[in-house]
């Protein structure tokens, strides 16, 4: 089994917590392709960049990496947004949407009652990690995050999420399983 | 959906599996710390008091609601909003006070219904002040209405909670009102330009 990313978004749609555990450039590869050289709106106005090739400048690249990322979160979250939103219309309020496949990965899903959702990346032939995105959910997310005092109950921007017990306990548990 | 029972059983296990107690003269010591600090600070404020605690509840509630959903292993919403009654009196109140007040008095509509508490852990020994108003203005145990609006609201229920009989007061009966309001739709991711 190999694991690809992990993403955390919450229930206002903003991405707060994503890790991968390849690096950036074969995580890419596996995953939802973008075209290397899209057009991108950047945060500051400067109008559109075009993704420097890898190997550009040191701080262009890794400039458009962290673009790249913030990108392919989007992307992931729109898509499974929609997914889940089709499962539902389809199979009932009490369907769920859990995995799909392509050649190259495959995205599992899990939301909960809170509208937390998470999604993980993995190769194709791992069986479902449902299970395991609700065990990081109960296990890590509400035992570090949640109850942790000192931190905010909104997580605006990835705020209060990347604690060192939340981030080495994610990161023994799914070293664990690969 | 998840009948009555199934609820109780599910609360019963929970409290008896998975839930770290604590003393609960602590609990109601801590808790009466609180009012009575509030009360000093506002100046016997009461309406500003319950205030308070309502929102003190509130801030418990967004966070309470995520361990109530990871003890109870929760992988659905509720169908209607009488099994959310369900689920709060038998599994949330019981796995986190053990108490499980009675549901009742509901409208026609199925959006509003009472909790009625017969026994309430943080008002054990609580005496309200003998002067003349706390009887008829201070909820004490106020922050409860709070934990369940925020509670609900972080799983997509608009309500409104308040007491309208407290035995500490002289009722028969404490008495609490919840009325759903609205389901909060899911927020949607802001479109690309």
């Amino acid at each position: 089994m190999v694991i690809y990313s992990f993403y955390i978004f919450d229930r206002h749609t903003e991405c707060i917590y994503s890790k991968l555990w390849l690096p950036p450039s074969a995580a890419a590869a596996a995953a939802p392709a973008t075209p290397a050289t899209a057009n991108i709106v950047t945060g500051d106005g400067a109008g559109s960049v075009t993704l420097a090739p890898r190997g550009g400048p040191h701080n262009t690249d890794r400039r458009s990496v962290k673009v790249k990322a913030s990108d392919d979160a989007k992307l992931i979250f729109g898509t499974v947004f929609s997914l889940r939103n089709m499962v539902r219309k389809l199979g009932g309020d009490d369907d769920a949407f859990i995995s799909y496949r392509t050649g190259q990965y495959k995205l599992h899903y899990y939301e909960t009652a809170s509208s937390l959702r998470f999604v993980m990346l993995t190769d194709t032939t791992t069986l479902s990690m449902r299970s395991v995105l609700h065990q990081i959910y109960i296990n890590l997310w509400v035992e570090y995050v949640v109850k942790n005092p000192l931190a905010p109950v909104e997580h605006k921007g990835g705020d209060g999420v990347k604690n060192e017990l939340f981030e080495l306990g994610l990161d023994q548990f799914v070293r664990g399983l690969m | 959906m998840m009948s009555a029972s199934k609820a109780s059983r599910l609360g019963e296990e929970i409290w008896k599996t998975r839930i770290d107690k604590v003393n609960s003269e602590l609990v109601v010591l801590t808790y009466g710390t609180i009012v009575a600090q509030l009360c000093k600070d506002f100046d016997s404020d009461y309406v500003e008091v319950n205030k308070q605690l309502d929102k003190m509840g509130y801030n418990i509630g967004l966070r309470l609601i995520e361990d109530y959903l990871a003890k109870s292993n929760t992988m659905r919403r509720c169908a209607n909003f009488r099994e959310t009654a369900e689920m709060i009196a038998k599994v949330g109140f019981k796995i986190f006070l053990n108490i499980t007040p009675t549901i009742t008095n509901w409208t026609s509509d199925s959006k509003q219904f009472s909790l009625v508490f017969d026994e309430n852990p943080l008002a054990d020994f609580v005496e309200l002040p003998d002067d003349g108003r706390a009887q008829d203005e201070l909820w004490f145990s106020n922050i409860l209405c709070g934990v369940l609006r925020g509670a609900l609201e972080m799983v997509q229920m608009q309500v409104e909670a308040h007491f309208i009989s407290d035995v500490l007061r002289g009722n028969d009966t404490t008495e609490m009102r919840i009325s759903l309001i609205r389901y909060i739709d899911d927020e949607l991711p802001p479109e690309d330009d």
